[in-house]
């Protein structure tokens, strides 16, 4: 879900699109398949953290693709969470379970 | 788009339709568009491989989405459906109840089904066993009972049994406990519980060396006689008793098992019964007291066992051709334990069955009609939700988790109605089948529930949803209720009202017969007066009342003690009485001065010994000659009383049979005349149902009998004399115990008590029905009239009287159970020679059964119309005008 936010807290993205943002940015260790990326589209469109994005990059664009955007709830929401994972990782640190080498 | 691209997206699409039809229709084209995308990709990297990952990814993400989603959906509309439940407490409320009867019902009834008809019998093997028939000639009904050398020759002979066990039963008296004790008791093969794989659950079963003949006699005792006499005490095991004259030691305790044919008390293997170890008895191959039950090896049909053994039977007959009558063509038949054990209770169990399933019907169409007419309010709100996108589909899944939860509930509601009756139906199958005691709710009957459950939701749920199949458009821009699908939905709901009355009328058809059989059996005149009458039942002990004299005298002297009974007004003794179950003794005679013609059939009457007073306790008729008196007695000549059946049958034309004489086979020496001396009245001996049979009666001083009757009539209740008779027989022998005491009103009680519960629990069905579908009309009705009250305003106000508008729609109602009462007649012309067998005294088509129903149930078709049609009176004109 959280992987899912940070893709569109850049662009607005279609659903394929999404997919391929997760799997660039992880290094292709989150890969989504469809079912799962669609289900948590689902309930990120109902707790009104995305939304569908009405007009369209361009005019040839395939008419079954859709656009989602990060709204401003949702952009507080994975702002949330970054810093929630923030503190976790600043935690492990201060018990040396992580290299210092290698930030966040 | 490519062949591949087809290709991909038709398997693609089979895999979405995992997902639930909303998440479908919102995200479906989207998900395609991508998984292609994702495809080409993998395509151009060029591995085979990198697809077949591609799809197992896919896959594994749908499956793990696809129940999540229904998931949460499923918990949104049931969020949803309880929310309108509550708002809608009346209909809830009704629409549970009304489906608890309904389920409760099905349920109940399922749960003995269950028990007695669909589980396999709770013995070891229960399908390879068999219970076994003698036929002795070609035209004879085949007999229970075979002698101990046809049982050895059965044994020995066959090719297709495993086992072949023996089976009679006695009454012993057990001494060594406080009181001497009439037990039922079981004779059998040492092997028999091994056989019907029932282990003791203590001590131990019996063995062969037990069987052997002089071996030390011992006992298994039943699961309840241990509970009822012995508290349940495991010690009692190894304990010794008296029976029979010689000691008796106690070996194990049965497990709780169904016991066929008899519930008895104790069992002993055959060498401990003294007439089963009688050399008469087991060298003689015409006595035949024993029942055989069979073991099939794996894989033998009953129908190759019946072969088989009708082999060895033939070769018997052609071994000892003196032993079998000359027209003899000896078979076995071998039928099928678990039908010998049910075979009585199937017709009434399915018969049962179909009226709870029926009740079951009209609870749905009242709910499905209950349902309609909620969505005439409901109209609106389903209009607007479609509006704003929710698809039929959804709306639909809507509905449907509505009626599940209701149908679910109620179905909670029916488990504990079924429960809370249980006990009470157990008892009444009880007296159809030994199988009763398994009768529970298991897993079995819950899922039955729920299946019942399930079929309930998606019948009552369906029926508004299909009259939603309409346009969109029309429901918002008419504003609801009164637009043109209201006529189709009203057109539904009148179907199902019409097949309520239908079922209805069915129901208390067959509740109706049944109820007349039950009045016409209570009506049979039984030949005999059954008020007031006491019967004590016992055997003396054979091992002390060994002449005829000492029989004699004791009964001499019992009889004069219960006459001093207070209340007592007359005492008499006998072998059998009318109304018991155990079978009279049937015997060939022969007249004198008649040729036999050998192609006829020999005369044959049952027999019973009586004292002189037996007509006077049970108030039979002398209808000519003389009855028994003091002088008939043993050295006197033989004398007999025959009952006017046997009369007309055999001395016809209004001949007098008094003063002829008779020669009774099987009879002492077979050789003595017996003249007849008197014709009694015709007594409904075997059950009021069955016609009087012929019976010939013989004096108690010249047949001394060991296992007869006592029977006083009494002032008053016979009952309250009870303790005083019981104790006249400890006054004249201390060790001799009384069997069975009742009186013989609750013999004829008893004797009823199957047809009058079956009756009941037709007649409890049809009730329930009627009330059901009266509620449904009426509630119809009420909202026919809500809905056309513009309409009853305009009639009024253009001069319509009152009465008119009652009229009017108390004729809409009737008009739709006049139809449902058509199609019921024609349904039950068709369907009551189902119940033939179930009456009495009255025909499937009795017309005066159709009538009354169809007048009751036109009765409360109009109770139920007439509260809207006052209603429809009462509307203010103007009131109604200004609603629009």
């Amino acid at each position: 879900m959280f992987h899912v936010l940070l893709a569109l807290a850049g662009d607005d993205l279609h659903g394929y699109a999404i997919l391929k943002e997760v799997e660039l940015r992880t290094a292709g260790e989150v890969k989504l398949s469809t079912g799962t990326l669609y289900g948590i589209i689902k309930r990120l469109l109902n707790d009104g953290l995305i939304i569908e994005r009405r007009e369209r990059p361009s005019a040839h664009d395939d008419e079954r693709r859709r656009y989602y955007r990060l709204t401003p709830k949702g952009r507080e929401v994975a702002a949330a969470e970054a810093e929630r994972l923030e503190k976790v990782v600043a935690l492990a640190r201060s018990r040396h379970l992580l290299k210092r080498t290698q930030p966040a | 788009m490519t062949e591949t691209e087809r290709r991909t997206t038709k398997r693609f699409r089979m895999l979405l339709r995992l997902l639930p039809a909303e998440f479908r229709g919102d995200f479906g084209p989207e998900m395609e568009q991508v998984f292609i995308d994702q495809r080409e990709e993998a395509a151009r990297e060029g591995s085979k491989m990198g697809i077949w990952r591609l799809w197992w990814e896919t896959a594994k993400g749908i499956f793990t989405t696809a129940p999540r989603e229904h998931l949460s959906m499923l918990r949104q509309d049931s969020t949803f459906a309880l929310r309108m439940m509550r708002k809608n407490l009346g209909f809830t409320i009704a629409a549970i109840i009304v489906l608890g009867l309904g389920i409760g019902a099905n349920t109940a009834i399922f749960s003995v089904v269950n028990a007695v008809l669909l589980k396999p019998l709770p013995y070891a093997h229960g399908e390879r066993l068999l219970m076994l028939r003698e036929r002795l000639s070609r035209s004879a009904p085949a007999g229970r009972n075979v002698s101990v050398p046809e049982m050895l020759d059965y044994r020995r002979q066959n090719r297709s049994l495993d086992a072949i066990v023996e089976y009679h039963n006695m009454q012993f008296i057990l001494l060594g406990r406080a009181e001497p004790e009439q037990v039922e008791t079981g004779v059998v093969s040492w092997n028999f519980f091994d056989v019907f794989g029932a282990k003791p659950l203590f001590g131990r079963d019996f063995a062969p060396d037990d069987e052997k003949d002089g071996a030390p006699a011992v006992l298994l005792l039943s699961y309840e006689f241990w509970l009822r006499s012995f508290g349940g005490d495991p010690t009692v095991v190894g304990k010794v008793f008296r029976m029979n004259d010689k000691p008796h030691t106690v070996v194990g305790v049965l497990p709780p098992f169904p016991q066929y044919p008899h519930e008895n008390d104790v069992y002993m293997p055959s060498s401990a019964c003294p007439f089963r170890s009688s050399a008469h008895m087991i060298g003689n191959r015409q006595m035949r007291m024993l029942r055989l039950f069979a073991r099939m090896k794996p894989n033998v049909k009953p129908t190759e066992a019946e072969a088989d053994l009708s082999t060895v039977a033939a070769a018997m007959q052609k071994e000892f051709p003196n032993d079998y009558p000359d027209d003899a063509q000896p078979g076995v038949e071998a039928t099928a334990l678990k039908s010998e054990l049910t075979h009585e209770a199937k017709p009434t169990m399915l018969l049962l069955l179909a009226a709870a399933g029926f009740v079951l019907l009209i609870a749905c169409a009242n709910v499905a009609n209950l349902n309609l007419a909620r969505m005439v309010r409901r109209n609106r709100e389903l209009g607007v939700r479609t509006a704003m996108g929710a698809s039929r589909i959804r709306l639909f899944r809507q509905l449907l988790t509505e009626s599940s939860l209701l149908a679910l509930i109620g179905g909670a509601l029916g488990l504990l109605l079924a429960d809370g009756s249980l006990q009470l139906l157990s008892a009444y199958v009880a007296r159809f089948t030994p199988r009763a005691r398994e009768v529970h709710i298991d897993v079995a009957v819950l899922l039955f529930t729920l299946a019942v459950a399930f079929f309930v939701s998606v019948l009552t749920g369906t029926a508004p949803a299909v009259a939603r199949r309409e346009n969109l458009i029309t429901t918002l821009k008419e504003g609801g209720s009164q637009s043109t699908l209201g006529f189709i939905r009203g057109r539904l709901r009148s179907a199902l009202i019409i097949a309520q009355v239908a079922v209805s009328f069915l129901l208390l058809i067959g509740a109706g017969l049944t109820v007349r059989s039950l009045i016409n059996l209570q009506r049979v005149d039984p030949g005999f007066r059954p008020e007031n009458v006491l019967t004590v039942q016992f055997s003396l002990d054979f091992s002390r009342y060994t002449t005829d004299e000492k029989t004699l005298a004791f009964w001499d002297s019992l009889l004069q003690k219960v006459q001093s009974v207070p209340g007592v007004t007359s005492v008499a003794a006998a072998g059998d009485f009318p109304l018991d179950k155990s079978p009279a003794f049937s015997n060939q005679f022969a007249i004198e001065g008649r040729q036999d013609n050998p192609a006829d059939p020999k005369p044959v009457a049952e027999l019973n010994v009586i004292t002189p007073e037996y007509l006077n306790v049970l108030g039979i008729p002398l209808l000519s000659g003389r009855n028994f008196d003091q002088h008939d007695h043993p050295t006197s000549p033989r004398v007999a009383l025959i009952n006017q059946s046997t009369a007309r049958r055999y001395w016809p034309n209004n001949e007098d049979p008094v003063g002829k004489r008779i020669l009774l086979a099987n009879i002492r020496d077979g050789k003595t005349w017996t003249q007849i001396i008197g014709v009694i009245g015709d007594v409904h001996q075997h059950g009021l149902d069955s016609a009087p049979t012929d019976f010939i009666y013989l004096p108690f001083t010249q047949y001394p009998q060991n296992g007869p009757a006592l029977m006083a009539r009494t002032q008053g209740d016979p009952m309250a004399a009870a303790r005083a008779v019981v104790e006249r027989l400890y006054e004249v022998d201390p060790n001799q115990p009384a069997g069975r005491i009742q009186s013989l009103e609750q013999y004829r009680a008893d004797s009823i008590a199957a047809p009058r519960l079956t009756a009941n629990l037709l007649g409890l069905f049809a009730l329930l029905a009627l009330a059901i579908a009266a509620a449904g009309i009426g509630g119809v009705m009420a909202l026919a009239v809500s809905q056309r009250t513009h309409e009853i305003g305009v009639r009024m106000a253009i001069g319509a009287r009152p009465a008119e508008i009652v009229r009017m729609i108390l004729s809409q109602g009737m008009g739709l159970a006049l139809v449902g009462v058509i199609i019921g007649v024609a349904a039950a012309f068709a369907l009551t020679s189902a119940v033939k067998s179930f009456l009495f005294g009255v025909t499937p088509n009795d017309p005066a059964t159709f009538l009354g129903v169809a007048a009751v149930l036109t009765a409360a078709t109009l109770a139920a119309c007439y509260l809207p049609a006052r209603r429809a009176a009462q509307v203010d004109p103007l009131r109604a005008l200004r609603t629009e």
